[in-house]
């Protein structure tokens, strides 16, 4: 077998040659070229993200182990992770969505934590081929998401033509679990047997991390359907329930989730993580079908299974634990003092690498400090100006995909399964109750979208902005975040310095905010035939809510309220849905972080005091989709009635301006001062927007009208 | 009195069922599916969920769960109370308990959304639960479209079968109410001692979370046991 066949370089084979001081075996060949993929290895991008803040006060677990954990309470952690899934679901929508599902909650669970949650963030094209593949995305998330029981809390839907080729499927995943259950795969010791649980092995996903996700598209790559794996709710539901009982017994020394790469990586990073070396008896590995070759075993990517590490004493009652969920559960070798992992088929040894070159070893791409400095200065510069305001953009804004109603995909999903959604998909952010704490979680989610596409350095750091802020209009604390990073081909340079202005907006932006970045997902080779898609960048920002069974409200009170915009930034409509409907694409304004972190807390401590009137967050379509998106969910009764302050074609800028860390305040009127006092002291600005009427209206400077029903029902149609 | 929830292999609302009846204040017996014996029970629920899967048909599988061996038993011998939440319907309709058949939704998705549904008859089983309340419940499945053949119908309303109906939030039936193609909007039956639902009442037993019409619905039924519980000592 040929370097190549695995998807590797030739330097990168001598480089194996150099580390092993022989030539590799096939079988070895192969392990090589799933863990040196640039799905398992992060080869392009690790120094990149070695930019990113990772510590904090409430950081339990950073990036490293299968999702990072962060402190709720005393008696709650908190893992959670975005994981992409974008490869598999362009040649499989159905099948690649409900994998990439089943796969984040492995990862989670891997963590001994339940999961209570899931959320996705996805972008199609927006030609009829992309509308089926949504569909099919969505059946393929609520498939797994809704068969294991787990909610569908919040997401974030876009569409462009640049996804056309390749669609973006990244899912978010967060689980609880108490401190004395903590559990990763850094605590094997040697003597320790390696039980594999779940599926039997099969032929499904082989060369699935380094064919299907580590190359670009072509329109050949549908010959690598194969290589997309078939998921299993059902087994997915028992093997959770088998392992987080076994966990919760005290009956497992390590964990570790099988994923890209099957067999070979969860192996490989559990000896590597632990500092032991292991003897794997393949003959043993259960399977689907005879006749699987050592090749085949190991770098399966067969779903719905997980590898524990579990000393001779416990070993009856993790098999009992596993019989009772009738899942399958084999010794399948054991962890040893050497720092060899030998795979023996027979008796016979096939293959001796050691985990740490599998792992640590992959060559990877270094990056020189001052160009890394420069990126900050990224992007092409292209400014259009915004029109004279006029009535038709409105609804032309509020039809747009970006905007419109996600009814149709998320009533799709079991929001409402295990009780604790306080907000569910319908709200901008999702407050979940944690059973028996006085804090819950809020968690927003947000991806990039046009605002990367020419300043993906500008476009990153803005959805970091949008995510906290969201966490801040509910009062809550942030607690980290987790990115996922997609992008086109790193080999093409244009590319890759698009990734790492992306990554560097990420990095500033979390640094200037003072929030952590706990795990996440990098997916390059975004790119069919060498056009690749915007630089994207999805956040999950999880926050500490402080009352979360009292959120703060996202309705209008009642007539005579009176709105405010808090923290206006300059009317530069620039990256918006509305420039893009009228002209073409425009730079997104360059966000400033020197007062990020300021602006957030003071929001957040203000939304803190209960009851303090309702809070929308300006986001994409900016303040008019935020002002219809009060009505939509108030009395039916209730309009609102605004002044503009700015001349001309200014105004139109501010209607559709979507720079982040703005948002819209209603609050009644013998709460004005207080409101207008606060933030002056906290030297922030504060402008009136106007009153709630009666007249079920929006208007705009007396002048401009649209009747609520009107707005609504371009909005809502699908 | 003591309340059995049974969970079979993919059921996954067991959790949250258990947890309504201990906020109602119930003692309850958590069965797995192997479990044969019920004499301690006074009632049983049968959860959401997909069980098995939902290979074959939504409950086709769990029906045949040495469970419900003896729940048909005690259904038979001594009118076991039992109560089937969207899924425990499929099981309830596949096991011949209940009438009818639950298909998949009319529109071809799964729907989870806040519903209205009346109450269309009153009945023993559901003391304090009266004809023609309202109650707004969540709804969560792919395949819950009720269907009879069209002889049986007549019968179902005729001899109060038909207990529950989806209508939209002023309680008008009307086929934009349906929310997933059920003849006659029919979203809960009943027969004899058993009864089931589509919606989720064990996910509306609290305000903050959206109703509590849910935690009033099981109250009745509970109330509805205790009292038979009460007569037969």
């Amino acid at each position: 077998m040929r370097a190549e066949e695995v998807g590797l370089s030739r330097r990168e084979y001598e480089k194996i040659v150099e580390l092993m001081k022989r030539p590799p075996n096939d079988l070895e060949l192969g392990l090589f070229g799933a863990l040196w993929s640039e799905h398992c290895s992060y080869k392009s991008t690790k120094a990149l993200l070695a930019g990113l803040p990772h510590s904090g006060a409430d950081v339990v677990q950073g990036p490293g182990e299968n999702a990072g954990v962060v402190r709720l309470s005393d008696d709650v952690e908190v893992a959670f992770k975005v994981e992409s899934h974008n490869h598999p679901s362009s040649v499989e929508p159905v099948q690649g969505a409900a994998t990439g599902v089943g796969g984040i909650l492995r990862d989670i669970i891997a963590m001994g934590a339940r999961p209570v949650a899931l959320a996705d963030m996805l972008r199609f094209g927006t030609d009829e081929a992309s509308q089926r593949l949504r569909a099919g995305v969505v059946r393929g998330i609520g498939l797994y998401a809704n068969a294991i029981g787990i909610p569908t809390v919040t997401g974030d839907i876009g569409f462009a033509d640049t996804y056309r080729s390749n669609p973006l499927v990244n899912v978010l995943a967060v689980g609880i679990r108490a401190p004395n259950h903590r559990i990763n795969a850094s605590t094997a010791c040697p003597q320790h047997y390696l039980v594999l649980l779940g599926q039997r092995t099969g032929r499904d996903g082989i060369h699935g991390a380094s064919l299907l996700a580590s190359r670009d598209f072509t329109h050949s790559s549908e010959d690598l359907r194969p290589t997309v794996q078939v998921g299993d709710p059902f087994l997915g539901k028992l093997l959770m329930e088998a392992t987080l009982e076994a966990v919760l017994g005290g009956f497992v020394a390590a964990l570790q989730d099988l994923g890209a790469a099957g067999l070979t990586s969860a192996v490989a990073e559990l000896c590597h993580s632990s500092g032991v070396g292991a003897d794997l008896w393949l003959d043993r590995v259960p399977l689907r079908q005879q006749g699987l070759s050592a090749y085949e075993i190991m770098l399966s990517e067969t779903q719905e299974r997980m590898l524990m590490a579990v000393g001779a004493e416990h070993l009856d009652a993790v098999i009992q634990i596993c019989k009772r969920w009738d899942i399958p559960a084999t010794v399948i070798g054991q962890a040893t003092a050497s720092d060899d992992l030998r795979l023996l088929q027979d008796g016979v040894e096939v293959g001796c690498v050691k985990p740490r070159w599998l792992v640590a070893d992959a060559p990877r791409r270094s990056v020189a400090r001052a160009w890394w400095d420069g990126l900050d200065q990224s992007g092409a510069h292209r400014r259009v100006d915004p029109p004279m305001f006029s009535s038709e953009l409105l609804l032309k804004v509020l039809g747009h995909p970006d905007v419109r109603d996600r009814a149709s995909v998320y009533s799709q999903y079991d929001s409402m399964i295990q009780t604790n959604t306080v907000y569910g998909p319908e709200h901008e952010v999702s407050v979940l109750r944690v059973k028996q704490q006085a804090a819950g979680l809020a968690l927003a989610v947000c991806g990039s979208g046009r605002w990367a596409a020419l300043d993906p350095y500008a476009g990153a750091s803005a959805v970091v902005l949008l995510a906290l802020a969201r966490i801040a209009a509910q009062g809550g604390e942030p607690l980290g975040l987790t990115d996922g990073v997609n992008a086109g081909n790193p080999d093409n340079q244009a590319s890759y310095e698009a990734t790492a202005a992306l990554v560097r907006g990420l990095a500033d932006a979390a640094r200037a905010c003072q929030v952590p970045i706990t795990g996440g997902n990098v997916s390059l080779h975004n790119e069919t035939d060498s056009q690749a898609i915007w630089p994207t960048l999805m956040i999950g920002a999880l926050g500490r809510h402080p009352h979360p069974l009292r959120p703060v409200g996202e309705a209008l009170p009642e007539a005579g309220a009176q709105l405010f915009l808090i923290n206006p930034a300059p009317p530069d409509w620039g990256g918006s849905v509305a420039a893009e409907l009228v002209s073409e694409l425009c730079t997104y304004p360059h966000p400033s972080l020197q007062k990020a972190h300021h602006v957030l807390t003071t929001m957040q401590h203000w939304a803190r005091r209960e009851h303090p009137g309702s809070v929308r967050t300006i986001g994409v379509g900016g303040l008019a989709a935020t002002l219809v998106r009060f009505l939509a969910v108030s009395r039916p009764e209730l309009g609102i009635d605004i002044q503009i302050a700015e001349p001309g074609a200014d105004k139109t800028g501010r209607f559709y301006n979507e720079a982040p860390l703005q948002w819209v305040v209603v609050v009644a009127s013998d709460q004005v001062l207080a409101l207008q006092e606060y933030w002056d002291r906290a030297h922030i600005a504060i402008v009136p927007l106007g009153v709630v009427t009666d007249d079920a209206t929006l208007t705009v400077d007396k002048r401009y009208r649209w009747t609520r029903s009107d707005l609504l029902g371009v909005w809502r149609r699908s | 009195m003591k309340i059995g929830v049974v969970t079979f292999p993919g059921s996954n609302c067991d959790a949250d069922t258990l947890e309504a009846l201990s906020v109602i204040g119930v003692p309850v017996r958590h069965l797995f599916h192997e479990e044969r014996d019920l004499d301690d029970l006074d009632a049983v629920i049968l959860p959401g969920g997909f069980s098995y899967g939902d290979y074959l048909r939504s409950g086709a599988l769990a029906a045949k769960a040495p469970v419900m061996r003896s729940l048909w038993v005690a259904v038979q011998t001594r009118q076991l109370p039992v109560l089937g939440i969207c899924n425990g319907f499929q099981i309830l309709t596949e096991a011949g308990l209940l009438p009818g058949s639950l298909r998949a939704n009319a529109h071809g998705e799964f729907r989870c959304a806040w519903q209205t549904v009346r109450v269309t008859a009153a009945s023993a089983l559901f003391p304090g639960l009266s004809a023609g309340e309202l109650l707004r419940l969540p709804i969560a499945h792919g395949e819950g479209a009720y269907y009879v053949a069209s002889g049986e119908l007549g019968q179902l309303f005729g001899d109060h079968e038909a207990w529950l109906q989806y209508v939209d939030d002023q309680g008008m039936l009307s086929v934009w109410a349906n929310p997933n193609g059920s003849v006659a909007n029919i979203a809960g039956v009943m027969r004899g001692s058993v009864a089931a639902l589509m919606p989720h009442p064990e996910r509306a037993m609290m305000a903050e979370l959206g109703s509590t019409d849910g935690r009033r619905l099981l109250q009745a039924w509970v109330d509805g046991v205790r009292g038979r519980t009460f007569h037969a000592s």
